[in-house]
């Protein structure tokens, strides 16, 4: 099994409704995004640069992309980054020793680091009293590595698990799941006849950064009519 | 021996400072740094690459000794050797502080992966730590001998003096075999940490490690020089003067050849003009320009100072070159990370648009209220706190130096020659 994901461009409306579940699901800290949204060539998100004279527009989601050749896990000094048998890059919270390598080697800049104490930062942010979010429960792998806590350590590196917490039940990725306008799609790209490998074969997709070897598992269907 | 002394309280007065500093970086965390998220390497991975710049290069200079036969630098291995060993260990220290977790450093050694330049690093740096702690110890033995020290030397109990000094020499002269090749090791793979990484292209490059060998010569040989200067005096300048010039000119070859590798680097980031290039230049020369130029000013002139006859005239011209070198070498480690990071790698062509390549915001990790979170490119400039944590390899090599500098004869024989008689002392030091 090799989870991966297909992103419609032409669908997605920069809605950044999966940012957001994203990091309320996965209870990261203020000041933490593993998902982010925004517009290329224009330095405000859902704002049109102007390309070739007219303003136009699409919006593009990056979270981790689960490289099949990730760097991340290749600098890891401790084996703290390593892909799962679904084919899911993951982080061992409790092995990750905080160097921070895997920030610098990582080409997509996913990685997040917790500089405080998650606990801490988000009592800072002001939330009500007594407001928690995220997934309550640990969740371990089948070796019992840690992939998953609502309040990671400080000074561990954290990202994308494509929701181990609930791929691990067959369930897709919260993003995949909330998406409105559909634009995420979710599956086996071992299996030929997944959705996501129907899709593949059936339109044009590309990866990011190709170039540089890392051959992601998260694929993008380019926007035909960009927004005005 | 006072001016030691003074160095000594110096170095224990930095110890603490840094301590404390790290005390409370370990409670609130690494949020005290100014790293972030899109620059997560700062002052503490620049000042490693420092120390572990200036550590092989004591060890190239008291090894070339013994390779290309230079005997004027002979008196000098001692003093060498104890660089080496200081800077190394200093290079080891900051490492911890960088840790977000230091506590789990033994996985480390448990799940080593060794996929990663980083393990490579942690092998040949302990191994260097353990070379040069020989290299000192087998030089030493036999003054602790003839002292009577019992100090981690049982066993040359039953030895007499005259075993002991050959032992002494033929150690000394092996380790100095094997620690060349180790000493441009530690170089090399401290450089492909960087150079692996396709990611950055202010790293990715095959010259890096060829740079950081000419760099750590550079300024192996520069602390080797204010070291001797500083604890030895007029007195010593004018006993081996010759053998300083040596030194210098040394390092000032180094420089050339770093200059070299520099210039041949940034004409390949240019002739391309690739927009990713381009910007990293723009970094350097413009957003950075004034540090770069500063690096730059400080290289070129110390090179021509050493290499000119004006430069090794005298002890104050010696000690000021050295001086500016070492500063020259601290800038542009400093400058290994600030177009590395705020280049971000994840920069978007956008055909058409009047901002031709576009770095995709990334989270700084920490929340500011009223201030973006997402960010294209992160000024960077160390905080406080951590300039006084990285005081802590300073403060290290500094207690080790001036420690084992008032305690053994560690310095070529000068004062001690008044004392004792001058033939025995300096044959000593001389001829192992
Ligand atoms: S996107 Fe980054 S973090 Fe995710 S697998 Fe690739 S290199 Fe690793
Ligand atoms: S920060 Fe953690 S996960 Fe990243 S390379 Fe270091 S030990 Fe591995």
């Amino acid at each position: 099994m090799k989870l991966g994901m297909v992103i419609d461009l032409d669908r997605c409306i920069g809605c950044r409704t999966c940012m957001v579940v994203c990091k309320s699901h996965n209870a990261q800290p203020p000041g933490t995004w593993w998902n982010r949204v925004f517009t290329p060539g224009s330095p405000e998100h859902q704002v049109p640069a102007l390309q070739k004279g007219e303003p136009q527009m699409y919006f593009l989601p990056v979270a981790c992309q689960m490289c099949e050749n990730p760097p991340c896990q290749k600098v890891c000094p401790v084996g703290a980054t390593y892909t799962d048998d679904q084919g899911r890059v993951e982080v061992d919270l409790e092995r990750c020793i905080g160097c921070r390598y895997c920030l610098a080697a990582c080409p997509y800049q996913v990685r997040q680091f917790n500089w405080e104490d998650p606990k801490k930062a988000k009592g800072k942010a002001g939330y009500v009293e007594g407001y928690e979010y995220g997934y309550p429960f640990p969740h371990r792998d089948k070796n019992g590595r840690l992939v998953y806590i609502p309040n990671r350590p400080k000074g561990v590196v954290e990202k994308c698990t494509f929701c181990v917490q609930y791929t691990d039940n067959g369930e897709k990725p919260i993003c995949v799941q909330a998406c409105p306008a559909r634009a995420r799609f979710f599956g086996d790209l071992d299996d030929p006849h997944s959705e996501i490998n129907e899709i593949l074969r059936q339109r044009q997709a590309f990866r990011l950064k190709e170039e540089l070897g890392t051959r992601p598992k998260v694929f993008y269907l380019p926007p035909t009519s960009p927004r005005k | 021996m006072h001016r030691k002394n003074l160095a000594l309280i110096l170095g224990f007065f930095l110890f603490l400072v840094s301590l404390s500093a790290w005390a409370y970086q370990l409670k609130a965390g690494l949020i005290i740094t100014h790293m972030r998220n899109p620059f997560s390497w700062g002052l503490y991975i620049a000042t490693f690459a420092f120390f572990v710049g200036i550590a092989a290069g004591g060890l190239i200079v008291s090894s070339a000794v013994y390779l290309f036969n230079i005997a004027a630098l002979k008196p000098f291995t001692r003093v060498a050797s104890l660089s080496a060993f200081a800077s190394i260990l200093a290079a080891a220290i900051i490492i911890l502080p960088d840790l977000g977790r230091v506590d789990k450093i033994y996985l480390l050694l448990l799940h080593p992966n060794f996929r990663s330049p980083l393990i490579w690093d942690v092998l040949v740096v302990s191994s260097y730590i353990v070379l040069t702690f020989l290299s000192v110890y087998f030089q030493l033995l036999p003054d602790w001998k003839r002292e009577g020290r019992s100090f981690l030397n049982r066993w040359t109990q039953r030895l007499s003096p005259e075993e002991v000094e050959k032992i002494s020499i033929t150690w000394s002269r092996r380790i100095a075999f094997v620690g060349l090749p180790i000493a441009i090791l530690i170089h090399t793979i401290t450089a492909l940490i960087f150079a692996t990484q396709v990611s950055r292209g202010w790293w990715y490059t095959t010259i890096l490690p060829a740079d950081f060998i000419s760099v750590a010569v550079a300024s192996g040989a520069a602390l080797c020089l204010l070291i001797a200067l500083s604890s030895m005096g007029e007195e010593g300048f004018s006993r081996y003067g010759p053998a300083f010039a040596i030194l210098a000119r040394i390092a000032g070859c180094a420089l050339v050849v770093h200059l070299f590798l520099v210039a041949t680097d940034l004409v390949i980031h240019w002739w391309w003009a690739n927009p990713d290039e381009l910007e990293l230049l723009s970094l350097l020369f413009r957003r950075y320009g004034v540090l770069y130029a500063l690096e730059m000013v400080l290289t070129v002139f110390s090179m021509v100072y050493f290499l000119s006859s004006r430069g090794t005239t005298s002890l104050r011209t010696l000690l000021v070159g050295s001086l500016i070198l070492l500063v020259a070498v601290f800038i542009h480690r400093l400058n290994l990370l600030f177009p590395a990071f705020n280049h971000f790698p994840l920069s978007l062509a956008v055909p058409g648009a009047a901002n031709e390549l576009w770095s995709y915001p990334v989270a700084l990790g920490e929340f500011r209220p009223g201030e973006p979170t997402f960010v294209s490119s992160w000024p960077y400039v160390p905080s406080l706190g951590e300039i006084f944590v990285d005081l802590l390899p300073f403060a290290l090599a500094i207690i080790i130096c001036s420690w084992m500098i008032s305690s053994y004869s560690i310095l070529p024989s000068i004062r001690k020659g008044k004392d004792r008689t001058l033939s025995s002392s300096s044959t000593h030091s001389l001829d192992f």
